[in-house]
């Protein structure tokens, strides 16, 4: 168990710069989230972490020691693989062990430590099988188990549940929470889908071209997107984006909506300071989709929320909810309303817009207003 | 007739051209060794007398015995093709052992310990497998010479190796990109070097290149003539060059039974290879490794 702290982390190879400096302070016990697109660098900056790539520029340390140049066999890190990369001519109890062999750790306590970690992963039954024997799953719990044999200062994960089948993998997500709730190891765990990242984390980066664009927890990433990458990266079906004009109304700061071919006038949030000195201007206004739902009365008392009705294009039903497509200001607008207020392509539906929660965005940097 | 059926006659008779087909090619590449081992047997009366292909009228191992330690060879005082055979054994065995083993570990580290130009040198050591050996026969007996080695079975395996590197590398080398490098990763992490990984991780996952390695290289070896003519001296002529003097020295009457057997004493070591070995070629041990 340790902190870590990423300093102005560079990396490039040759003339391409992958990571362009990062700082992370993470602290002892945490449960850190890497999320971002494929090619954004989030690899790259755990095997810098590990040791496994030398970083261009900046400095690592753990537990406040610089291991920036310590071979990674002596940073006292464990690592569990997307591919797992188990050895695949050795069983399931060598793969455990064979890291506590090199150590040169005695025979009895090599025994014991394979023994514990069996049973709190529950491979005790698979333990004398190569990994070619072996399902997806139990692939993966082997590879965790390796992981924890040593009991590192520090785990990390490198997207290792996206080999598996999409049951298995919420499953394994929920264990490996517990794990975190029971060990109170620090973990770095990379992933790119962003439900994992939200479910899992204490404090997620969401990472892009090479540079974090925003480190906070989950909540506060989901609600208060540092711009309009990270907004439309979190969340699924993904935050709309649409352009508005701001407008005076009646002494306050108003955006112009039309629906339909009539135009409404929306309030700014109270929160959102900054876009009321926009007036005349046109920004990005940034709404999810659950804010965007069937009429529901007792919300109309709540400020900033506004009734429209909408010609509805597409209906996705998702079970619990039904996605349905509309059109504001002639963009395509999600809306995540009550599978029975759904109404039929091509009928009227009346829509209550919460824009309390409403985030805007610069049309041209899509940096946060 | 009902259409199944119809289905069912052209399935059958498709198979019968098939094998009918793969029979005749299987005769066409067997008649030759099948005349070789047919005429070994027979003694060199009855060649004289009958027909030149036939039957052996009694299984006779005369042709063998003179073969194998009895026929005069050039002005040897040891006869046959023995001392030959036992040269080739030495040269073969740690020719293909150590240009195996360099090619393994030149695989290695071209595939997970890349530095700088490594893909360069990969390149420039390719041309290893394409150069014509004619070309390169005279430059290389003056190093031969240098090195003090030339004419002993040194100087050939040393030979051997050389020019046997560019194909181990190539195999080793295109075997290992296709395990994956978190394994090498994950070895590290566990606290493994080099040597260590190299020995407990790639070598255990590498017997089906191994055994291609090595079939290759001991059929190279063994069954090469140029370099095996050109670099060695009477004490260190492989069996190659033996069997073309046994051939060749012969005075008088050609006897084809014991030109027969000593051609065929020159293959069976790499006949042999090939039944042992061949059965590992082509097992796959590196399932479940990754996923799958």
């Amino acid at each position: 168990m340790a902190s870590l702290n990423i300093e102005n982390v560079e990396k490039s190879f040759d003339q391409t710069h992958i990571l362009k400096g990062i700082n992370m302070d993470i602290r002892d016990g945490e449960f850190i989230i890497l999320v971002g697109p494929s090619g954004c660098g989030k690899s790259t900056l755990m095997n810098c972490i590990a040791g496994l790539e030398d970083v261009t520029s900046g400095s690592i340390s753990i537990a406040n020691q610089d291991i920036t140049s310590v071979l990674p066999k002596n940073r006292d890190i464990a690592m569990v693989f997307q591919s797992y990369a188990l050895y695949p001519n050795m069983n399931v109890r060598k793969n455990i062990s064979f890291g506590l062999e090199i150590r040169k750790l005695p025979k009895d306590v090599i025994a014991n430590e394979v023994d514990r970690v069996a049973k709190l992963l529950q491979i005790e039954h698979l333990l004398d099988r190569k990994p070619g024997q072996l399902s997806g799953g139990q692939r993966q719990r082997v590879a965790m188990g390796r992981a924890l044999a040593r009991q590192p200062k520090i785990y990390l994960f490198d997207e290792p549940l996206s080999n598996l089948d999409a049951k298995l993998r919420v499953e394994m997500r929920t264990e490996i929470k517990k794990l975190h709730q029971r060990l109170g190891t620090t973990i770095v765990y990379v992933t790119h889908d962003q439900i994992e990242a939200m479910t899992l984390a204490d404090r997620i980066a969401v990472m892009k071209d090479g540079h974090i664009q925003q480190f906070g927890s989950p909540q506060e990433v989901y609600d208060n997107p540092a711009n309009r990458f990270v907004a439309g990266f979190m969340g699924s079906p993904s935050m709309n984006f649409i352009e508005v004009l701001v407008v005076q109304k009646q002494d306050r700061a108003c955006i112009e909506l039309a629906i339909d071919g009539i135009t409404h006038y929306l309030p700014t949030p109270d929160q959102e300071q900054r876009v009321r000195q926009m007036v005349g201007q046109t920004v990005i206004l940034g709404i999810r989709p659950e804010q965007i739902t069937h009429v529901i009365p007792h919300y109309d008392d709540n400020p900033g929320i506004a009734r429209v009705d909408a010609t509805v294009e597409v209906i996705e039903p998702t079970g619990a909810d039904t996605l349905v497509l509309v059109r504001m200001n002639g963009q395509e607008v999600n809306c995540r309303v009550d599978p029975y207020e759904a109404r039929q392509p091509g009928q009227v539906m009346t829509l209550m817009l919460n824009m309390g929660k409403a985030v805007f965005f610069d049309v041209d940097s899509g940096e946060r207003i | 007739m009902t259409e199944h059926n119809q289905r069912r006659y052209s399935d059958i008779s498709g198979r019968a051209i098939l094998y009918a087909l793969l029979g005749i090619m299987a005769l066409y590449y067997l008649l030759p060794l099948a005349l070789m081992i047919v005429t070994s047997f027979r003694s060199m009366d009855e060649i004289r007398m009958g027909q030149l292909i036939d039957w052996p009228t009694q299984l006779s191992l005369d042709a063998w015995r003179i073969a194998w330690d009895q026929a005069q060879i050039g002005a040897r005082s040891e006869k046959g093709l023995r001392p030959y055979f036992i040269n080739s054994l030495l040269m073969t065995l740690p020719a293909v052992a150590i240009s195996t083993m360099i090619g393994a570990i030149n695989g290695y580290v071209l595939s997970f310990w890349r530095f700088k130009g490594s893909n360069l040198f990969f390149g420039l050591l390719l041309f290893g497998c394409f150069i014509p050996f004619q070309a390169i026969l005279l430059p290389h007996a003056t190093v031969l010479g240098k090195m003090g080695i030339s004419g002993s079975i040194v100087g050939l395996v040393f030979t051997h190796v050389i020019y046997g590197v560019a194909f181990t590398t190539l195999f080793f080398r295109n075997y290992y990109v296709t395990i994956p490098g978190e394994l090498v990763k994950a070895a590290q992490l566990d606290g493994a070097g080099f040597w260590r990984i190299f020995f407990r991780i790639m070598l255990p996952l590498s017997t089906p290149i191994l055994t291609v390695c090595v079939i290759w290289q001991f059929t190279q070896v063994w069954n090469d003539f140029l370099f095996g003519v050109t670099f060695s001296d009477p004490s260190s002529q492989p069996i190659t060059v033996g069997l073309n003097n046994l051939v060749n020295s012969s005075t008088g009457e050609r006897r084809y039974n014991v030109d027969m057997a000593g051609a065929i004493i020159a293959a069976l070591p790499t006949l042999l290879v090939y039944v042992i070995a061949g059965k590992y070629f082509v097992r796959g041990l590196t399932a479940g490794s990754v996923k799958g």
